[in-house]
């Protein structure tokens, strides 16, 4: 389902505008980062993609929907959106009634229900805590419990706020396994990030957002190589992308395949 | 929404300047002129002769009539019909409604009994209206009230506007989980569950969050404390004080005298 927002324009009702004219598209089946500096309106941004938020001017549409003209509860259909405090939205007195709190409420009959729960819960690992109450779970747990209850509504669009913040080697190795699972089911993908080598190694395009526009947009190495312009939105390339231009690479690296490739390329491997 | 952490209205008066000890003393001296003197006008008297012309001074005269009237007009009723069951017998009519007969007695008892509670009430109002309550609270408790008290009062006064935020973002959660929010009332109540059951666990996780993190401040030190913010006690705050508790004495020894 493709996204197309245009001229995008948001202004708080305390005054901020945190959109300043935002343009973009993302394909089907994409797998999008967004990065930036606090404040620069990403998470505005993506709130404007289920409908949480709506445009000042300019709009947005998923696929034949006008965000304008949906309710959330409609968009919920086709944009799932993982919050970034689990605790925010847990509730049920197991994980799996949890789970399977989205999908009841898009009116999936009760079987579809079961096999999407099954399916988010084995994805997420948390198969073997399907009767466990959310809360005596770790945070890091919980945390899963809410993309479980996001991947069971099966939505054509998901997007991550900030998945990876707090969260251990091995559980971000976890998320970043769902999203390479949503990539090969063909989903959009849409994750935004302060967590650069997450960024560097799960995504292919990344847009760079500062002061409520788009700095950057293109391919993962495009966009990673740009260093000085990066550094005005507060962003670091990855430790690799910098070593490798330090060395006089000419393409940008991003991850450790790619560095190692050239070093033996060049003959000193 | 309403962004306010309190009552607190920020003015430039020197209502708002006196110190918050001194506002207190004077809410309880008209409490105490209030209760002792049982004038069927006395509460009407203390409103126009102290109230009206303080809240005047505030620049806030608006906001308490505001208050007045949401508050002064419900009581007044209530107390009406409260009185009109329970104490009924009054024997001069002053007109009737089909049946039922409105007493001149039973609407003087409400007028009084209403017009008590509003004198205490916005009285009050009228400090918090103007003292800003963490000014009120450092003032008390370099006064010697005990912290844990000062802090239970301000958290409380806090934890409103942050619960109300955190609804907000559960609301914006379960919408986001395909929750629809616009439906009828039975559906609506089926909401609570989905709504209300992250803000407890959430704000019960906070508590004990809250607890250790000031301890680790030194909450419970033992030692002296300083304040980062001096609260100005000025000689005409001492003045008025002084007058307000002669005033105090006064009314009280005039009551207990044996006469
Ligand atoms: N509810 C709100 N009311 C008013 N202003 C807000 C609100 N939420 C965000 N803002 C402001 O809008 C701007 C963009 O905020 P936004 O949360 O979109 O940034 P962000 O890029 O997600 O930042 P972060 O990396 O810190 O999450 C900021 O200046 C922020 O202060
Ligand atoms: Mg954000």
């Amino acid at each position: 389902m493709k996204i197309e927002i245009s001229k995008l324009e948001f202004t708080y009702p305390g005054g901020v505008q945190a959109l300043r004219g935002v343009s973009l598209e993302i394909e089907p089946g994409e797998q999008v980062a967004i990065v930036g500096q606090n404040g620069a309106g990403k998470t505005t941004l993506a709130k404007h993609l289920n409908g949480l938020l709506k445009p000042t001017s300019g709009s947005i549409h998923i696929g034949d929907w006008d965000t304008r003209e949906q309710s959330v509860s409609k968009l919920a259909q086709r944009v799932g959106y993982v919050f970034q405090n689990p605790d925010e939205q847990l509730f049920s007195k197991d994980v799996g009634t949890e789970v399977a709190f989205g999908p009841r409420n898009l009116g999936f009959s009760g079987e579809q229900v079961q096999g999407l729960v099954n399916d988010a819960l084995m994805l997420t690992e948390l198969s073997d805590k399907t009767d466990t109450n959310p809360y005596d779970l770790s945070p890091t747990w919980r945390k899963m419990v809410a993309i479980a209850s996001v991947i069971a509504m099966d939505t054509e669009i998901v997007i991550f706020d900030e998945p990876t913040t707090g969260q251990d080697a091995a559980n971000i190795a976890r998320i970043a396994n769902v999203i390479k699972v949503l990539r090969e089911r063909g989903k959009t993908v849409i994750t935004i990030t302060h967590d650069i080598d997450f960024c560097a190694e799960n995504f292919e395009r990344v847009i760079a957002m500062s002061q409520g526009k788009i700095l950057l947009d293109g391919k993962a190495n495009d966009v990673l190589g740009e260093e000085e312009i990066l550094a005005t939105t507060y962003v670091d390339p990855p430790q690799l992308t910098r070593l490798g231009k330090r060395l006089g690479f000419k393409e940008t690296v991003r991850n450790e395949k790619e560095f190692l490739a050239i070093l033996t390329k060049q003959g000193h491997g | 929404m309403p962004d306010r952490l309190s009552f607190y209205l920020k003015k430039n008066s020197i209502i708002h300047a006196l110190n918050p000890f001194t506002k207190l003393t004077l809410v309880f001296a008209i409490v105490t002129y209030g209760l002792i003197g049982a004038g069927f006008w006395t509460a009407t008297i203390l409103v126009c002769l102290a109230l009206l012309p303080l809240a005047f001074t505030a620049r806030l005269l608006k906001e308490y009539l505001g208050v007045a009237v949401k508050l002064i007009l419900p009581t007044a009723g209530f107390m009406f019909v409260m009185q009109s069951i329970f104490i009924p017998g009054g024997t001069t009519e002053i007109f009737r409604l089909g049946s039922i007969s409105i007493e001149l007695e039973t609407v003087q008892r409400s007028y009084l009994i209403a017009s008590r509670i509003f004198l205490f009430i916005s009285a009050f109002a009228l400090l918090l209206l103007t003292t800003h309550p963490s000014e009120l609270m450092t003032n008390l408790t370099q006064r010697g009230l005990p912290p844990q008290f000062a802090y239970v009062i301000i958290s409380t006064l806090q934890i409103i506007p942050q619960m109300q935020a955190k609804s907000l973002t559960i609301i914006a959660a379960q919408r986001s989980r395909g929750l629809d929010t616009e439906s009828s009332f039975i559906k609506r109540i089926g909401l609570l569950v989905p709504l209300v059951g992250p803000l407890v666990f959430g704000s019960l996780v906070e508590v004990e969050e809250r607890a250790i993190a000031i301890e680790a401040r030194g909450f419970t030190s033992t030692h002296k404390k300083t304040y980062l913010h001096e609260v100005p006690d000025t000689n005409l705050d001492r003045a008025i004080r002084t007058i307000l508790i002669a005033l105090i004495i006064v009314a009280v020894v005039w009551r207990v005298w044996p006469s």
